[in-house]
């Protein structure tokens, strides 16, 4: 359903989601999607005692998607996510279960277009940040034009003052 | 002592651009959609996509970062794990400065400072993504504990006809 500019404000949720318990499957499956075949993502001995890690590890390639999800979705099948900025903050290891969260922190109206900051992160279950960013997104205003696909930013698009951590 | 005018030359260096060995195949976006466990109907229901803007099977936005996969007729990569114990099995991944040449430092460990990325465009069901990195720039600083280096790689994504997907910043700080 569309998602429109004058639908989200500012101190709101924009959207959440929930991963639950990633267990070493999910991390293992993964890993064979991208073929990426770092041991520390599924070999238990390897990742504590040759990397001395508490336990094997879910992959940070992986949240990055979780946060651009998050963002996605949030945004609606008529929005688009322009930009995203993340840093990851701590480890999370096989079990944990993490859950995102997109907050509207500023919103403005440029060409028509509706620009949308927010602040996004991923929560562990003990409700540590896992990882921290910003996701600026473009909605179409009600009555409005659509937003243009592909995306092309034109310089004076809205600039946010919105640091990462 | 470590100095700036060491890494001068990396500064701006482009490396060659890097084509994915295959276009973008249903089952690869299916697998890699249920591993990221997306369901938006965007990635595999083709009557959906179809009246999407996308007009078609589009990948997620992020998926060109990882479009790049060894080709069949290359050494086996894991060779190296099945003689040597400590092998990571990374040999042959393309990491994430997309082919640039390593940068020479005494610095060993590496740690992710933190993505930049700007999105454009997704990848259709048969386009193949290509990928035009460049160190945009190398930074030697002093920390708490002695010098680190801090490296931002810009890569961007393109198709094959050269239409923008993405770009993404890349910083790493190595210690």
């Amino acid at each position: 359903m569309t998602r429109y500019y004058e639908d989200v404000q500012p101190g709101r949720e924009l959207s959440a989601l929930d991963k639950g318990p990633i267990t070493p499957a999910h991390i293992m499956r993964w890993s064979a999607a991208v073929e990426n075949w770092h041991r520390i993502h599924y070999d238990q001995t390897f990742a504590k005692e040759h990397d001395k890690l508490p336990d094997i590890l879910i992959n940070g390639s992986w949240k990055q998607h979780v946060l651009v999800q998050l963002m996605k979705d949030g945004l609606g099948p008529d929005g688009w996510l322009w930009k995203i900025q993340f840093r990851y903050k701590r480890m999370d290891v096989a079990w944990d279960a993490l859950k995102g969260n997109a907050q509207v922190v500023e919103k403005r109206e440029a060409d028509g277009l509706g620009f949308v900051a927010c602040r996004i992160v991923l929560l562990n279950q003990r409700d540590e940040v896992s990882t921290a960013g910003v996701g600026v997104g473009v909605l179409p205003l009600k009555g409005g034009r659509t937003v243009p696909y592909p995306f092309v930013p034109k310089p004076d698009y809205p600039v946010f003052a919105l640091a990462a951590d | 002592m470590d100095r700036q005018e060491n890494y001068a030359k990396y500064q701006g260096m482009q490396g060659e651009p890097q084509t994915a060995a295959m276009p973008l195949e249903r089952d690869t976006l299916r697998r890699f959609v249920q591993a990221i466990m997306d369901q938006d109907p965007a990635y595999y229901d083709e009557a959906y996509a179809a009246k999407t803007k996308f007009d078609g099977l589009t990948a997620p936005p992020l998926y060109p970062v990882h479009a790049f996969r060894l080709p069949a007729d290359v050494p086996d990569p894991l060779a190296v794990v099945a003689r040597d114990p400590s092998a990571d099995g990374t040999a042959g991944i393309m990491g994430v400065s997309f082919g640039l040449p390593p940068i020479e430092s005494p610095y060993r460990r590496l740690l992710n400072g933190g993505n930049e990325i700007e999105f454009y465009r997704s990848l259709r069901v048969g386009e193949r993504a290509v990928a035009q990195p460049k160190y945009a720039d190398v930074t030697l600083k002093e920390g708490k504990s002695g010098h680190m280096l801090l490296v931002t790689v810009e890569t961007r994504f393109t198709n094959e006809a050269g239409e923008p997907l993405l770009l993404n910043r890349q910083t790493l700080i190595w210690r």
